[in-house]
């Protein structure tokens, strides 16, 4: 794997992401209920994690994968706790967007932010991978 | 002769890695596409021998993209691809007649092996 290039196109896509996550976390404040809003908030963190573990950012993979847990919950329920939600994600998507910042500057996997992630508690336990039917 | 395939995936990033992955490997990236009702339109136009789908697109989900292409062509070979966290989305890809699934972060060796046990089984 040619590790520059793919943190080239890490840093391009995340940061559309981050912006569009802004946009919908926007759409969400005042409607908590926007299910466009929450979907695409939901699907761009997968995608963060997914980016994020593909080139051992751990520390973006593992954020993005705890908020995600959170929105696909609120996915079921059908809408974002507001204000708190909102605020948790918008506090997410600061400490993702500098996570960004540091493998901009520096070329380097960044260093999680034990802080919120102590607030957003235990992760959701790992299940077993399905087996084919 | 190269095994076609078209790969689903919302995420640029995951369609070059999926590419660099298996295109040296005697597959043959026929097209990409960015959600789930591209990836119908696409399997319409390409016909492609098997496709790799993202469970998590916009516009139409992966799981219903599979279940369109499946109704099309009942033969078509789809694997899945989840992440961590989405083993119930995986099964129930799985009993709607996904052919196998890839999980992110890839380990090349095990998504290059999983399309192999597919694109066999199509003969």
């Amino acid at each position: 794997m040619d590790v520059a290039k793919y943190r080239t196109l890490f840093l391009e896509e995340a940061t559309e992401h981050l912006a569009e996550i802004g946009q919908a976390l926007l759409v969400l404040e005042k409607d908590p209920r926007a299910p466009e809003a929450l979907d695409t908030v939901f699907r761009l963190m997968h995608s963060m994690k997914g980016m994020g573990a593909s080139l051992g950012y751990d520390a973006v993979s593992v954020l993005a994968h705890r908020l995600e847990d959170r929105l696909g919950a609120w996915k079921k329920r059908g809408a974002i706790d507001a204000p708190e939600g909102v605020a948790l994600l918008f506090r997410g998507l600061d400490s993702l967007d500098k996570m960004v910042a540091v493998v901009r500057e520096t070329g380097e996997a960044p260093a999680p932010d034990a802080a919120f992630l102590a607030e957003l508690g235990e992760p959701e336990p790992t299940k077993k991978a399905p087996r084919l039917p | 002769m190269s095994i076609r395939v078209l790969v689903a995936d919302d995420a640029r990033f995951m369609r070059q890695l999926i590419r660099e992955i298996i295109e040296p490997e005697g597959f043959e990236v026929v097209g990409e596409a960015a959600d789930g009702r591209a990836a119908v339109d696409e399997f319409t136009k390409l016909q492609p021998d098997l496709v790799t789908m993202d469970i998590v697109m916009p516009k139409r989900s992966g799981i219903d993209a599979l279940k369109e292409i499946l109704a099309l062509d009942a033969t078509a070979k789809i694997a899945m691809v989840s992440a961590l966290g989405q083993e119930a989305l995986v099964m129930e890809a799985l009993q709607a007649g996904a052919a196998d699934y890839i999980v992110k972060p890839f380990k090349p060796e095990a998504v290059i092996a999983t399309l192999k046990k597919i694109a066999e089984k199509t003969g």
